[in-house]
């Protein structure tokens, strides 16, 4: 009831859930151009997600699993790819986008995991019998991911596998997209990509929020050598989508009649088209677009110390390209970060660095 | 077409949401609180007092009313120029006194004593301003003092003369007739108030020293810093405050003739309260006569009726400090959130549906298939150009166009790289036209129509039009006048983007995506302009066809282009020629081979065409949402069209991305190239056309061959 009376006053204010204000970035996300000035560690077509398997480092890329270092092609699917985990001894496990999840190498060779994950976006090994799947929406494949994000989606559910006999167990669900996934000492760690948080499970089952307000969609999360993460954000919030996803009847009409590409709506990529909506701070003077301007693709990493508190960022803004940064990893002191938006796996550089612009 | 979209496009089409924030922008609209007041006033007395509405005691009351007016009409000046005057309840009946004792005791002739009476008023008046305006003393704490001061004096003349003075007796008729005369049934005295408060008002908002005094009282640096003398215009407003005190005085004088102490106590609580209800504010710089005089009447059928009604005389005071308190709330408030409501109000869309959006895409059959045509085009003028809107070429083939500080620019053939400033006008130069005599006539936003001759002298042609009967603002002043063109006898078209909002805001008008655009004709002969086409969505390019009977002009927003002839024998009528443009068509011109060049400025995008038939989503985005976020319509990428009378699509040039050319809002054809000019680029684009006449100019495509010529 109380609820009920605040989401009422909340819509008539404008304030809480109903507020289009986004949270703006400032001190440890400060903006700079650290992103648009990384080396390029290799060019690809939408590379999604990097991990280490046995001392190699691969990245996939639309259907195929490729080398970093010469991007020979390591492993065909028959469909796109959303998801790869390594685990111990050289074990990957990897999501399609058609839904369900292939176990390739290890003593789990073959397995497929195809029930209940129509969606899974985030994947990752504890030990070499578990796997913990996050499925992203319970309504639409893992690259329709704007249409879930546009209807306020909340149907997503994070499951623990055990590899030895199939058994799947959902350990969280209603979730906003569970983008990422991580094991910390204090549980497992979510990110919640529509609520712009990432939460922890503790071992008795409790989910705390202990990052919130991010200026941005988080993707995966990863850990670093000291026990710190490194969280990559996909996208950005803007005022104009917090309004829309607010308005909906012009969304019902919107995602009804106009193609995805050109929505009004956080997108990977930035698109020189006409299509897609512009707004007013965009409009270019002098033939430059400035680095402030409203967007509707970023390219963001957020470091994250033990406590998942913000330390520094790196940034690719407005007048950029590396947009869509989906997955970011720390390989051996060096961390690769894959600009899905951008078409490039980046080599970061100045980490130990704070951010100046 | 469903129910309910039908029944947005009837509730947009009748229901004129743009009123509201039009009045709201008006200076009176704050007199429509003290205005909402009275008529509470009136009824809840009307209905609780049967004597009320009498005319025994309206006739009182306004007899009262007139003294009191010229009170507040006194403070209320002082006000607006800042200050504050408490003084008033003793200068009444210091004057008072001084009437009494000249007028009625020595009996002196009428004239001459309310003139010693009102010098009196003035002299208290003129030390208040000497300490005010020139010490710079603070005005609360001097006229404070001055009150308790000019009340002593009053007490101890009084002690000693008030029974000589309570003898006198003046026969004279004009005494009487100020006492209880009537003109056309009105009190004498409220007659005088109402002259002075017409005089007043004149003064205040049409003469030099009423806008001195708004100046002041609005930013005293800021008026000090203009040249206005402040510290005589302070002084000036308290002793015109005194000796108003003093014709009141007078009128009271001869009403009454009670010398007693009670005379004027209080009168500064009640004038001040009345005055502020009416809505002049405390800080000076608004309000105006006709608030006061409602305040005022307000607060004295209020005390009236109260008395009447049995209150003892403590409630009365305490009811009117209740409402002073009340007052001074709602004029803070009110002065701190004006601007707040108007924002929210002004920006009222409306509905408006595009057919579906035409196809674009690389290698259809489309004529607007996407190509690559204008990658790589020459740059002229890079980084020195800021803004040329548009650009023309004199007959020695020099180029002119605009720049965002204000100037006409040169740059000079053959090679177009020396650029000079041509002529400063001060506003930015956009649509640019040649005449007969080698005269460049040039829209300037926000100023208007100007012609610079070739000796560089500049002219202003015309900055207003016609007012349209039914608009609420003023739109006779040209706000955004955008392209012109000349017709063979010499009149001026131009168009008038919008009327709604200034040439940095021109953007916003799409999302009201309503006519608020003109066409405006100026006659050279009669040195007048009229408007020819009203209530078009942001008319922009103007030509003048071939045939010189009819012209072209694009509507922005409407995405469409029309035919309109001026001569002939279809004249007066229009006949849209173009609809469904995939952008937003900016200048159009004359091209070689008798057909035309448009500049689309920018393209359409399914998301705002869908947010064009959805008025009430974009009023919410309007309030909601930071301004720099709103949707616009795409303006980063354009294309040049070629098309020809009948409206058929001939070529599309493109530039994809927008790397050099993101907006082009004109074209123009200059022996065998194409140039492109951007209203927020750095440069004119220049880009030869395959297969054009090398020798044709627009100079003498209208005007022929003759230099200066005769006109054809």
């Amino acid at each position: 009831m109380i609820s009920y009376f605040k989401r009422a006053m909340d819509n008539f204010r404008g304030s809480g859930e109903a507020a289009v204000t986004v949270p703006s970035l400032d001190g440890a996300i400060r903006p700079n151009h650290l992103l648009e000035r990384a080396k390029v560690a290799a060019t690809a077509e939408a590379p999604d997600q990097i991990v280490a398997s046995d001392g190699t480092v691969l990245y996939s890329s639309g259907p195929g699993l490729y080398l970093l270092g010469d991007g020979t092609e390591f492993h065909r699917f028959d469909s796109n790819i959303s998801a790869v985990a390594a685990g111990p001894d050289g074990v990957l496990a990897v999501g399609l986008t058609q839904g369900g999840v292939q176990i390739v190498g290890g003593r789990h060779d073959g397995v497929v995991l195809e029930e209940a994950f129509s969606c899974p976006v985030a994947l990752l090994f504890d030990g070499a019998d578990t796997l913990f799947v996050a499925n992203g929406s319970a309504q639409y494949p893992a690259n329709q991911w704007k249409h879930d994000l546009m209807s306020k989606g909340c149907s997503g559910s994070v499951w623990r596998v055990n590899l030895a006999n199939q058994q799947a167990e959902r350990i969280m669900d209603k979730l906003a997209w569970p983008y990422g996934l991580g094991l910390s000492p204090g549980g497992l760690i979510v990110t919640e990509a529509w609520k712009h948080r990432v939460s922890q499970r503790g071992s008795d089952g409790k989910v705390t929020h202990v990052l919130n307000d991010l200026p941005g969609y988080p993707a995966r999360i990863s850990p670093t050598a000291d026990g710190g993460w490194w969280l990559a954000v996909f996208a950005p919030r803007n005022q104009l989508t917090e309004f829309i996803l607010r308005e909906s009847v012009f969304r019902a009409r919107m995602m009804a009649e106009i193609e995805p590409d050109h929505w009004a709506a956080p997108a990977l990529e930035q698109s020189d088209t006409y299509m897609r909506p512009l707004q007013g701070g965009a409009q270019k003077h002098l033939g430059v677009v400035k680095p402030w301007a409203p967007t509707l693709s970023y390219g963001l990493v957020i470091r994250l110390d033990h406590k998942l508190y913000p330390l520094f960022s790196q940034h690719s803004r407005a007048d950029g390209r590396r947009h869509g940064i989906t997955s970011v990893v720390e390989i051996d002191q060096q961390v690769y970060a894959a600009s899905k938006g951008g078409d490039v796996v980046l080599a970061l550089t100045d980490i130990k660095e704070r951010a100046t612009v | 077409m469903s129910l309910s979209e039908n029944m947005t496009r009837w509730r947009y089409k009748y229901v004129p949401d743009k009123a509201i924030g039009e009045i709201l922008s008006k200076n009176w609209i704050d007199t429509l609180i003290p205005a909402f007041f009275l008529s509470v006033v009136l009824i809840i007395f009307g209905t609780q007092m049967p004597t009320f509405l009498s005319a025994a005691n309206l006739s009182d009351i306004g007899r009262i009313y007139g003294e009191y007016l010229f009170i507040a009409i006194g403070l209320t000046i002082v006000m607006m120029a800042g200050g504050i005057d408490l003084s008033v309840g003793s200068t009444f009946a210091l004057c008072n006194f001084v009437a009494l004792s000249f007028i009625n005791y020595m009996e002196w002739p009428i004239a001459v004593g309310m003139i010693v009476v009102v010098a009196v008023g003035a002299f208290v008046g003129l030390i208040n301003g000497i300490l005010i305006g020139y010490l710079r003393l603070r005005a609360f704490l001097t006229t404070l003092v001055m009150l308790i001061i000019v009340r002593a004096i009053v007490d101890m003349l009084l002690l000693d003369y008030a029974m000589i003075i309570g003898r006198g007796f003046n026969m004279s008729p004009v005494w009487e007739f100020m006492a209880l005369g009537d003109i056309l049934g009105l009190p004498a005295s409220l007659m005088a108030a109402i002259a002075v408060a017409i005089l007043a008002h004149i003064t205040l908002t049409r003469l030099r020293f009423g806008w001195h005094v708004m100046a002041v009282g609005g930013s005293r640096r800021s008026a000090f810093n203009a040249g206005i003398k402040v510290k005589r215009t302070v002084c000036l407003t308290y002793v015109i405050s005194g000796a108003l005190c003093g014709l009141a005085a007078c009128f009271y004088a001869a009403r009454l003739s009670s010398a007693s102490a009670d005379v004027g106590r209080g009168l500064e609580v009640t004038i001040l309260t009345a005055v502020v209800l009416g809505g002049i504010s405390l800080g000076g710089g608004r309000g105006s006569v006709v608030k006061a005089a409602l305040g005022t009447l307000i607060i004295l059928l209020v005390q009236n009726s109260l008395i009447q009604m049995g209150f003892l005389s403590g409630n009365s005071s305490l009811i009117l400090g209740g409402v002073l308190l009340a007052a001074v709330a709602i004029d803070v408030r009110w002065v701190k959130n004006r601007h707040k409501v108007l924002a929210r109000a002004y920006v009222s869309p409306t509905y408006f549906k595009l057919p579906d959006l035409p196809d674009t895409s690389q290698g259809s059959d489309s004529p607007y298939a996407l190509n690559d045509k204008l990658r790589g085009v020459e740059a002229i003028g890079l980084g020195e150009l800021d803004g040329p809107e548009d650009m023309i070429f004199d007959r020695d083939d020099n180029m002119y166009c605009g720049s965002r500080h204000g100037d006409v620019m040169r740059i000079f053939a053959p090679d177009y790289k020396r650029v000079e400033v041509f002529a400063h006008i001060g506003g930015h130069p956009l649509g640019m036209a040649f005449d007969a005599e080698d005269n460049l006539h040039v829209c300037v936003g926000g100023m208007g129509l100007f012609k610079v001759a070739p000796d560089r002298t500049v002219t202003k042609l015309s900055d207003e039009t016609n007012r349209s009967w039914t608009s609420i603002v003023d739109d006779s002043r040209l706000r955004l006048a955008d392209d012109l063109d000349i017709a063979p006898d010499g009149r001026v078209f131009f168009s008038e983007a919008t009327v709604r909002y200034e040439m940095y805001d021109w953007m916003v008008d799409a999302l009201e995506a309503r006519g608020n655009g003109r066409i405006i004709c100026y006659d050279p002969k009669t040195d007048t302009s009229r408007t020819v086409v009203p209530n078009k969505q942001l008319p922009n390019g103007i030509c003048v066809e071939f045939e010189g009977q009819s012209l072209l002009y694009a509507e922005t927003w409407g995405c469409r282009i029309t035919r309109y002839w001026f001569d002939g024998p279809k004249k007066g009528q229009t006949e849209v020629i173009i609809e469904n443009l995939p952008g937003y068509p900016d200048n159009i011109n004359r091209a070689s081979d008798g057909t035309y060049w448009c500049a689309l400025c920018g393209m359409r995008s399914p998301v705002f065409d869908l947010a064009q038939e959805m008025p009430g989503f974009r009023r919410r985005m309007v309030q909601a949402v930071a301004r720099d976020d709103w949707l616009y319509p795409n303006m980063n990428t354009g294309c040049v069209i070629k098309f020809d009378r009948d409206g058929n699509i001939l070529d599309t040039l493109w530039d994809l991305g927008g790397e050099a050319h993101p907006m082009i809002t004109s074209i123009r054809e200059h022996k065998g190239y194409l140039y492109l000019g951007g209203i927020y680029n750095n440069r004119v684009g220049r880009y030869p056309i395959e297969g054009a006449d090398q020798n044709w100019t627009s100079s003498v495509s209208y005007w022929g061959k003759n230099r200066g010529g005769t006109r054809k």
